[in-house]
């Protein structure tokens, strides 16, 4: 007993006090930027993306990255021979719209389910949940389908470091208790039923959130037998967490903004 | 035994069976035999030689030799030798003879390989479908080469049942695969009587993400990163194994160096998971104050894989022939530092731990997994290690700097709770110890060859202990750098059998503890 009052007296808070101040160190693997003036057009990076997340614009030959997509291996960024990739430490990414995560001068017209009508609804459902939830959410985590790294960061989100519970936030063990779904995962097949009833289950009005990579966009798991290329395929989402996976951090950024706290 | 005398003891017992003989590489022995003779040399195998079977899986080989081709691959763990039978399958035939009921292992492989490729297996005692839930039409066979990758069949709808124990005042509890907590998806099926689990059926593949096909014909370079995404928290190891089995192929050794750093970034995943692991251990018993020193502990290991590599997880160290980078290097004081500061840690709380009786009055004797069964399925890793198996790849197949390294394999043998979790502290000890040593002793010099070419159609093995066990991938490359078959067989995909038999006579409120204390990974079973 001596030694576990030691213990509590010996670290008597470990928690981050992000995000009211900024993190004293800063990730090294963040949000991906592409010189245009260095680049010679060479296309290497193009081929040799692991989840084809940089693309050229067919007319301006401009290249840009999907942060949907991207899972941040920074191989770009080591195997470009004039050196204007760069890897920069922001970490927080997440977007309401998937168009906002997509470099804007490239061929989104391909992924139709961007625009889609659910979009003009959920506008209208986060303005009334400003109103209803107040100060605190309840959010259940819905594992579609991951590798289990994004639900490790979910996970890290409760422990001494990050402490989501002083946010008002906490994880309740039923969608029936939950004003939020934080999804993580491609939503493979045999999982699909399982989301689509886990979100009906959920209480009305409800924020639906995706967390990384796969839950965005399919990752590097998309176009796949078994897997639909991001969960905005079976539910509708609010706001797109990029990363593979998006730290502890990135993900509290990202329901904060769900939330409009921000 | 080396391959040799293992290859001529085989052809005095089974000389007409046997068609064909290779050895590949140091440490495979490929034989390939009469398909109706499979069960008496599995059979022979296993129970005369001892050899456990560690992989079975089958590979569409219709555009090479016009035949399915079905592997079986056993291992002799004290010599460290593979030895993989191999049996062709005709087109038109399509069946293959089961060896389940000689080989306990291979039930579920064969049920796996039943659903992707529709091979059946004769005589399997209970082949229903694995990895297909009742959404999936039948004759869905996604690993023929025919198969095309992006078709998404159409919605059936099967019912699947379930094993049912029959009796008066027993009833089923339906979980999953949305769980309370934050784990992964799974739909388990406990059949109890009261409190105590008679029988315990898990269903798993929710996250079957088709990830072997999704790697037919892409890139050697980009099927590393694939295989780091194969489970979270064991993305070094995966990578680590995808690598050595290209290596082997490639036939490049790796430098010293690079070697060094891949083994502290392995026990450094090693460390991690088990941090977190006993951290959930101690949750499941409501043990607050512990739970949070563990996770604690976790939290500093995560900042020191942010400081080496900038990544939480170890992605983006491997490279096909070495390491992406010197991660190591002008760190190794900040490394040792923190590295004896966790340690320290650690031995407090676990003598903090270890005192408090209701906490161990828990753990001891709780989800006992027997030496038998643990041998007869092939678990693998801790819950093995724990039911007195001494069954680890840094042992048995070492590479150059765990051969130098010296390390003892934890000995514990009751296979209860208490057993797994200290075989997990133990570990976590060895952990810190192996990455001191390494950095102590870490040559200086490159850290990658470049692998320019791949033959194509050579296959090797690539091995690792994972934290949660003996990690076997196969890759089969195909033309032009790609892969042509990729074969990912997870410690995970042994010991789920295992903790179906250890739950057995326990409370069902025991089940989340027995559970963490075997930590498995749904998605490295799923795939």
């Amino acid at each position: 007993m001596f030694n576990t009052i030691k213990k509590i007296i010996k670290y008597p808070n470990l928690t981050q006090n992000y995000p009211r101040k900024a993190l004293l160190s800063l990730p090294k693997t963040g949000k991906t930027v592409i010189d245009m003036k260095k680049c010679t057009g060479c296309g290497e990076c193009l081929g040799r993306c692991p989840s084809q997340a940089i693309v050229r614009d067919a007319q301006t030959k401009v290249l840009g990255i999907n942060l949907d997509t991207c899972v941040f291996c920074t191989l770009c960024e080591e195997i470009c021979p004039s050196g204007a990739i760069a890897m920069t430490n922001q970490f927080e990414l997440a977007e309401e719209k998937r168009t906002a995560l997509r470099s804007s001068t490239l061929v989104i017209a391909e992924d139709q389910e961007i625009v889609m009508p659910y979009e003009a609804i959920c506008a209208e459902l986060v303005k009334r949940i400003r109103k209803t939830f107040g100060r605190s959410l309840n959010i259940r985590e819905v594992d579609a389908g991951s590798c289990n790294g994004c639900d490790y960061e979910i996970n890290a989100m409760n422990n001494p470091f990050n402490d989501v519970e002083r946010l008002g936030m906490h994880f309740v063990a039923s969608p029936r208790h939950a004003d939020m779904l934080l999804v993580t995962g491609t939503a493979t097949r045999n999982m699909q039923l399982a989301l689509i009833k886990t979100y009906n289950a959920t209480p009305d009005p409800k924020l639906v959130v995706a967390v990384g990579a796969c839950a965005c966009s399919g990752g590097i798991f998309r176009d796949s037998y078994a897997t639909s290329n991001g969960i905005d395929n079976i539910v509708p989402v609010d706001v797109y967490i990029p990363g593979c996976p998006p730290r502890p951090q990135a993900i509290i950024y990202g329901i904060l903004k769900a939330i409009e706290k921000l | 035994m080396t391959a040799i005398e293992i290859n001529k003891k085989l052809i005095e017992n089974f000389g007409d069976d046997i068609i064909k003989t290779v050895k590949a590489y140091e440490n495979e022995l490929y034989l390939e035999i009469k398909p109706d003779r499979i069960r008496e040399l599995s059979g022979y195998i296993n129970h005369e030689m001892g050899y456990p079977l560690v992989s079975m899986f089958a590979n569409d080989e219709t555009s090479l030799i016009g035949k399915y081709a079905v592997y079986y691959a056993f291992a002799d763990r004290v010599s460290g030798i593979l030895l993989i039978l191999k049996i062709g399958i005709e087109p038109e035939q399509m069946t293959f003879e089961s060896i389940a009921g000689k080989v306990h292992a291979a039930a579920r492989y064969e049920r796996e390989i039943k659903d992707l490729f529709g091979l059946n297996p004769v005589g399997h005692p209970n082949a229903k479908r694995l990895v297909f839930h009742g959404n999936w039409p039948r004759e869905t066979f996604p690993l023929r080469k025919a198969y095309d990758l992006k078709h998404r069949p159409d919605f059936a709808k099967e019912k699947i049942n379930f094993s049912k124990v029959i009796s008066a005042g027993v009833f089923e509890i339906p979980v999953g695969p949305v769980h309370a907590g934050i784990i992964e998806p799974g739909h388990f099926r406990f059949s109890v009587a009261g409190e105590p689990i008679i029988n315990l059926e898990a269903q798993l593949y929710f996250v079957h993400k088709g990830i072997e096909k999704l790697c037919e014909g892409e890139s050697l370079e980009k099927c590393l990163f694939v295989a780091e995404r194969i489970s979270g928290d064991e993305s070094f190891t995966n990578a680590y194994a995808y690598c050595q089995a290209i290596e082997k192929i490639a036939g490049l050794k790796i430098p010293e160096r690079a070697e060094y750093i891949r083994v502290v970034f392995a026990e450094l995943e090693r460390l991690t998971s088990h941090l977190g692991d006993l951290g959930g251990i101690c949750t499941d018993v409501a043990y607050g104050f512990a739970a949070s020193q563990f996770k604690m502990m976790r939290g500093w290991a995560y900042g020191i894989a942010d400081e080496l590599c900038g990544m939480r997880f170890l992605r983006g160290v491997n490279r096909l022939g070495g390491v992406r980078k010197d991660f190591v290097a002008g760190k190794e004081a900040s490394l040792i530092r923190q590295l004896k500061k966790i340690r320290s840690e650690f031995e407090e709380t676990e003598v903090i731990i270890k005192a408090n009786s209701f906490f161990i009055d828990r753990v001891e004797n709780t989800g006992i997994l027997s030496a038998q069964i643990a041998a007869d399925l092939n678990a693998v890793g801790p819950p093995a290690r724990a039911a007195g198996i001494r069954s680890d790849v840094r042992k048995s197949f070492p590479n150059r700097v765990y051969r130098q390294l010296s390390f003892a394999i934890p000995e514990h043998h009751n296979g209860d709770v208490n057993c797994r979790m200290n075989v997990k502290i133990e570990e976590c000890y060895q952990a810190i110890d192996l990455m001191l040593a390494a950095i102590d002793s870490m040559p200086a010099g490159r850290i990658r060859e470049s692998i320019t070419t791949v033959a194509p159609y050579q296959f090797a093995f690539g091995m690792t202990e994972a934290p949660r066990g003996e990690n076997i991938h196969w890759v089969m490359t195909g033309e032009n750098n790609t892969i042509f078959r990729y074969k990912i067989r997870t410690p995970s995909f042994c010991n789920w059998p295992a903790l179906c038999h250890a739950v057995k006579g326990n409370l069902v409120p025991d089940f989340p503890l027995i559970n963490k204390s075997f930590n498995l990974s749904y998605a490295g079973n799923d795939l």
